[in-house]
């Protein structure tokens, strides 16, 4: 259990969602999610099903209905306030679409605004993130994020996610605003990074590249049934799993 | 890279906000301390100025324009009061000084004193503080001329040099330099009155033609009498600064001089100190000082002596500190005035200083939403808000401290040139630090509302691709 990065256990999570017909509310649940360090998983769902409000709850962004999320050991929702906020600094990296970086700072300050966050020594931030921003490519540390190129936004943005080395890493989307080959460059460079680093990587996504790049893969119908992730899911599988969650509108694996 | 570089950058983010925010912080602060300031070092110089004396005896119509015309030289005094008189005041009190002057008559619109030689070993310009010479030595005789601080720094004139007088001033020209008065014309010092009647009777332009010219705004010059620089005054932060200073005799024996060719209608002799009549023998004010234990405090009777010589009606008797003190209570109320807005302004900064980060704020949360997805706590967030408004309401001190430094020296300047009153910038430690800290202290309240605001921020909500 001491490599097990995250530990989702009975999950249930009720919210009003707008619709086509209205707002209405909707059930997210996750029987059961186990990742161990380094070890690699899409999550794949159609857009407006829960995925990124999964990554918020094992976040600790938002509080579930029911059931625990453990993060490296810690149990994210038994912790509040600050400590929660530092748990989930130091615990998770995240990775977005739209990338979310700090405008009006440079690159090397983007990712030293983690370090900042989570108690790391002050005298260690600038080594610890040129040494990344090295190792992604990023020969300008200083240049304004905003005057980089969406590729090296992206590389800047998967540095700050791990540079504090954290058990587990979130991917929401992270190649939805890049083409074609630069999402394929960008899914190399986070899966080969989170493996350096020994980080799990949690990675949503609806694009259809992406199951072959990942050996365990989910649908969030699936977790909602199984709750398991034991092996590789077939495409038919999944879009079988995504048609009968979106479908119902009443949520993943049955009402509650 | 730390707490304060996040601050930075966010400032830096909404640059052209911040900056707005800044100079109207610092035009509220300056404002303020322009006011306190310049009212205290305003109240400080007319305290100074009126010296030690007790009472001031003049001809004028009320106290008040006695001071500022005879202590303060507002304006020209228009009453004198005959040399005869002023000997009998003498003997009315056990003064410890009696000092007669008589004002009327300028240099390059610097008002000349005329005197006696007790005005500068006897009388204090200020209390406690006995004249200074930065040079030379007080007139000894006749021709003389001291030349007050100001003077010497505005014309350049030095020891050894020659100038000429000038009947009334022209406060505009303050300073000019006017042809032929060094070295090389005539003058006269005398009492504006006297200068109106001979303007009255034509004699002006006689003296006009036969030995002078036209100074500036139609003043006469006389180059009769030449006076010889013989002592520069250091500085003494009052009024008397931008005087000059010479024997009464001489200004006597001048206006003698005028009166004869007016007799003779036409050129005499150079008058003699023996040809002085009583008719000539004009003041415009006494100083007056009674005998006092203690240097700094008015003796028992200076009440009684004060309603004695009020009794004669051909006098005006002043007690400067006393209308000093009235003239500045009526002045406080307009203080206040500009004091209460001066507050509502800065007030007002604050708001701005809200109004500037909430208005922001939908710029900002995706940025909070990020620094709480990195691991900082609202508590943080609050804290980064609150020193975000400190910052931007300490710097508009501190550019508002310069502002008022460099606005208090030009309405010091703008108060020198209009009403002849010397007020030196005078900002003390205390006043800015108080500033500082309330003006830092106020923009954090401002700076409450937002702060809030970020804290509440939803992270889920503003991290959505779309937000």
């Amino acid at each position: 259990m001491a490599d097990l990065a995250l530990d989702v256990t009975r999950l249930v999570f009720t919210y009003r969602r707008t619709t086509d017909d209205g707002v209405q509310p909707f059930t997210l649940r996750v029987h059961e999610l186990d990742l161990q360090r380094g070890e690699q998983v899409l999550l794949t769902a159609a857009s407006g099903t829960g995925k990124t409000t999964l990554l918020n709850l094992i976040a600790g962004i938002i509080d579930p209905d029911e059931g625990t999320v453990r993060v490296a050991g810690k149990t994210m929702h038994a912790a509040f306030g600050a400590e929660r906020d530092s748990l989930r600094g130091r615990s998770i990296g995240m990775i977005f679409q739209t990338f979310h970086l700090l405008t009006g700072f440079s690159a090397i300050e983007n990712v030293m605004a983690a370090l900042l966050m989570t108690g790391v020594p002050e005298r260690e931030h600038r080594g610890r993130a040129k040494a990344l921003l090295d190792r992604l490519g990023i020969a300008r540390i200083d240049g304004r994020i905003e005057e980089m190129s969406t590729g090296q936004q992206q590389r800047v943005a998967v540095a700050r996610a791990l540079v504090c080395e954290p058990a587990l890493v979130l991917a929401d989307e992270p190649t939805a605003s890049l083409d074609p080959e630069n999402a394929m460059g960008a899914m190399d460079l986070i899966q080969q990074v989170c493996k350096e680093k020994n980080a799990a990587l949690l990675c949503v996504s609806h694009d259809p590249s992406m199951p072959m790049r990942f050996e365990r893969k989910a649908t969030l119908a699936s977790l909602a049934v199984t709750g398991v992730l034991t092996g590789a899911v077939s495409g038919a599988g999944l879009g079988a799993g995504l048609g009968a969650g979106v479908g119902t509108g009443t949520g993943i694996g049955g009402t509650r | 890279m730390n707490d304060f570089t996040i601050v930075l950058r966010s400032l830096r983010a909404r640059w052209f906000s911040t900056v707005t925010t800044i100079i109207t912080v610092a035009v509220a602060v300056a404002l303020i301390i322009v006011l306190l300031t310049l009212r205290n070092s305003g109240k400080r110089s007319f305290e100074r100025g009126a010296g030690d004396m007790h009472l001031l005896v003049s001809g004028e119509a009320s106290s008040t324009v006695a001071v500022l015309n005879n202590i303060f030289y507002a304006n020209p005094p228009r009453r004198p009061l005959m040399w005869d008189r002023f000997e009998q005041l003498q003997q009315q009190a056990p003064w410890q000084y009696a000092i007669p002057t008589a004002i009327g008559d300028s240099f390059r619109a610097f008002p000349v004193v005329a005197t006696t030689p007790e005005f500068f070993s006897s009388f204090k310009p200020a209390p406690g503080e006995a004249w200074a010479f930065a040079s030379g030595k007080a007139f000894g005789g006749d021709f003389e001329v001291v030349l007050g601080s100001a003077v010497a720094r505005r014309t350049g004139l030095k020891i050894g040099n020659t100038l000429y007088l000038t009947h009334g001033w022209s406060k505009a020209s303050q300073g000019l330099r006017t042809d032929g008065d060094v070295d090389n014309a005539t003058h006269h010092v005398g009492t504006h009155d006297e200068h109106a009647d001979h303007e009255a009777h034509g004699e002006h332009e006689e003296h006009a033609d036969s030995e002078g010219g036209e100074g500036p705004g139609g003043t006469h010059i006389h180059r009769e009498f030449g006076f010889k620089v013989v002592g520069v005054l250091a500085p003494t932060l009052t009024s008397h600064d931008r005087a000059l200073f010479c024997s009464l005799q001489s200004s006597w024996i001048m206006h003698a001089q005028d009166r004869r060719e007016a007799q003779a209608k036409g050129e005499v002799e150079r008058t003699t100190p023996e040809q002085l009549i009583a008719e000539d023998k004009k003041i415009t004010a006494a100083l007056l000082r009674l005998l006092s234990r203690e240097e700094n405090s008015a003796p028992a009777n200076l009440p009684q002596v004060f309603d004695q010589l009020r009794r004669d009606g051909t006098l005006t008797v002043a007690n400067p500190s006393q209308e000093i003190g009235n003239l500045f209570s009526i002045i406080d109320q307009v203080n206040r005035v500009f004091l209460a807005i001066a507050v509502v302004v800065l007030v007002s900064s604050g708001i701005s200083i809200m109004l500037a980060l909430y208005n922001s704020m939908e710029q900002r949360r995706r940025q909070i939403a990020v620094l709480r997805v990195l691991g900082a706590s609202q508590g943080r967030i609050f804290n980064l808000t609150l020193v975000e408004c400190a910052i931007i309401g300490l710097a508009g001190a501190i550019v508002g401290v310069v502002l008022a430094f460099v606005g208090a020296s030009l309405a010091s300047g703008v108060v020198r040139q209009r009403f002849g009153l010397i007020i030196e910038p005078d900002i003390g430690p205390t006043i800015i630090i108080v500033l500082l800290a309330a003006t830092t202290v106020l923009a954090c309240v401002s700076g409450l509302v937002p702060a809030i605001m970020a804290y509440q921020t939803s992270v889920a909500r503003n991290l959505r691709p779309a937000a």
